[in-house]
């Protein structure tokens, strides 16, 4: 009993309407990728070019989608990690609520946000036109784009861990507006920019993002190699788990 | 050492020989050294010192939200955390403890829910006692200082818990709100909850503490009824206004008796320091002194001349 996974209804109520309450998750995880998709994507001349199995529209809606998730996960793991720290989590502590349950919550409450964050953009993208060859694609995308902001959950629970204060958040959530810009998420990178984009942390989820799309290719005609993205991927995993590591042995050294 | 009462009554809290160091190295800090406590059910014990005494650690550690790092700490003969998880012992904590951007109910009813259902079920009636029910929908980070304590107090309420803990609970408090919030306090001591509280207002103490355990540097100094802590450390006060013509004698008297000191004669009012008060208040009323006054010392005195080195 005093072991099982105690997790609370209300808790989780009440932690999904503190993100949707948050003006700073709405408009960085909600409003920024929208309106941004309708800016590149659904406004654009170009919008309509077909690339891959679909359109530039559908391009566009993925990179967002995934910028939006990215910073969902890291603003609500980043926060998870700070208040634990701090006086909730001396609160907590004195509950039948173990580190796992708070995990699990939290990790739940983040999921919500990216997957909020990702169907607003598709539904906004379904309704301007974005277009892909099969449905699956569709399915396929959206997935992979929540798959890979769990990247960014294990990036902003370090940043939260070793920071330990509000702003923190504020600078894992923000920092990532920099990744997608030299991540080749925002707009078409080429030459030396996109040789340094191959190296930061956002370029290897939404290349995998994008796959069922362009299948690696990009907008320079380049292809991307699946090992290559792969690689990304598992590198900055590796970095943002030592971040976690780095964090939580600090904070343990306090106690 | 307890009243009659209290020892027969079911130990509640055993610290046994607990100490805990913070830092390492040649940095170490000593926070708690060498601590033994028994506290009873239905006992109220005010935790009296100065910053850096080892109040907060201590009180952590009978949380379970620090171990110790040499003793034993039983809370109802369970490990401290147990407990607390239970939540047959609940706390307010030393500011902070709350989010801000949710409202009063909902910080009530997150730490409600995870204890039980019937702590759930309790919420609207806890509010209700503590007064918080027109703050219901109110964020916590709009509520004042006296309120943010209203809602850990609530927080601490909402699992019913059989022991209290309070760390310093009305600092930040203006005196309405220290004595509202004590007379809240007193009516669930009268339901029966023990209670064991930080202060360092020596009034709060001496008025709401019938026992009084003094640390200073990690160690306890002092344990012993507020009453007898306040009497046995340091003489009385003894004032009384003598007819003019006897004046000199009796001063002279006075000052020639054992346990008698800090005699003083402002135009016919005498002012002396006694051990035995009441031998000294006879001296004076045989020779005809009027309007005499008996003071004790404050806990005040009491507390210096403990934590003094």
């Amino acid at each position: 009993m005093a072991h099982a996974l105690t997790i609370s209804p209300t808790m989780l109520r009440v932690e999904a309407l503190r993100q949707l309450r948050n003006p700073y998750t709405l408009a960085f995880t909600l409003a920024m990728p929208v309106g941004m998709y309708l800016l590149f994507g659904a406004g654009a001349s170009y919008g309509a070019m077909s690339a891959g199995h679909g359109n530039v529209r559908f391009y566009v809606m993925v990179s967002m989608a995934a910028y939006g998730a990215a910073v969902a996960m890291t603003s609500a793991t980043s926060s998870a990690a700070v208040e634990a720290a701090q006086g909730w989590g001396r609160q907590l502590a004195m509950t039948p609520l173990r580190t796992t349950g708070y995990a699990v919550t939290k990790l739940l409450t983040a999921l919500g946000a990216a997957t909020l964050a990702v169907a607003l953009v598709f539904v906004v993208g379904a309704a301007t036109g974005a277009e892909a060859s099969d449905g699956w694609r569709w399915a396929a995308s959206a997935g992979l784009v929540l798959g890979g902001a769990l990247l960014f959950g294990l990036y902003g629970l370090g940043m939260g861990l070793v920071f330990r204060s509000d702003s923190a958040a504020t600078l894992a959530s923000i920092s990532l507006t920099f990744f997608g810009f030299f991540g080749n998420v925002f707009m078409p990178l080429d030459g030396v920019m996109l040789d340094i984009a191959r190296f930061t942390p956002m370029y290897g989820v939404v290349a995998l993002a994008r796959w069922p799309l362009t299948e690696g290719v990009l907008t320079t005609g380049q292809t991307d190699q699946p090992w290559a993205v792969a690689l990304n991927i598992a590198v900055w995993a590796v970095v943002f788990a030592i971040l976690v590591a780095c964090g939580s042995k600090r904070s343990r050294a306090r106690r | 050492m307890t009243t009659a009462r209290a020892s027969q009554a079911p130990i509640v809290l055993q610290l046994d020989g607990i100490e805990r160091s913070f830092g390492v190295g040649a940095r170490t800090v000593r926070a708690v050294d060498g601590v033994d406590l028994v506290v009873h059910r239905g006992e109220i014990v005010a935790l009296l010192g100065p910053n850096g005494a080892g109040k907060t650690t201590t009180l952590d550690m009978l949380l379970g939200l620090i171990e110790p790092s040499a003793g034993t700490v039983r809370v109802f003969g369970e490990r401290a955390a147990e407990a607390a998880a239970s939540g047959r012992i609940a706390a307010v904590l030393q500011t902070d403890g709350l989010l801000g951007d949710i409202t009063v109910r909902e910080s009530v009813e997150v730490i409600a829910s995870l204890h039980s259902r019937a702590a759930l079920r309790r919420v609207p009636e806890v509010m209700r006692r503590t007064g918080l029910e027109p703050l219901a929908r109110r964020r916590v980070s709009k509520c004042s200082g006296g309120e943010q304590q209203r809602v850990r107090f609530t927080l601490a309420l909402v699992a019913d818990p059989e022991v209290l803990v309070l760390d310093e609970p009305t600092a930040g408090m203006d005196v309405t709100a220290r004595h509202r919030f004590w007379d809240v306090m007193r009516a669930e001591a009268d339901s029966g909850r023990t209670i064991i509280f930080a202060t360092h207002y020596l009034e709060e103490a001496e008025q709401f503490a019938r026992r009084t355990v003094v640390m200073n540097r990690g160690r306890i100094v002092a344990d012993a009824p507020t009453a007898r802590l306040r009497t046995s450390l340091g003489a009385r006060a003894v004032a009384a206004t003598v007819p003019a013509d006897r004046a000199a004698d009796l001063v002279a008297a006075l000052v020639a008796t054992a346990g008698i000191s800090d005699v003083r004669n402002d135009a016919g009012r005498i002012r002396l320091r006694a051990v035995d008060a009441d031998a000294a208040a006879f001296t004076l009323l045989r020779a005809g002194a009027r309007d005499l006054e008996v003071t004790a010392p404050t806990l005040e005195t009491a507390f210096t001349a403990l934590t003094e080195d």
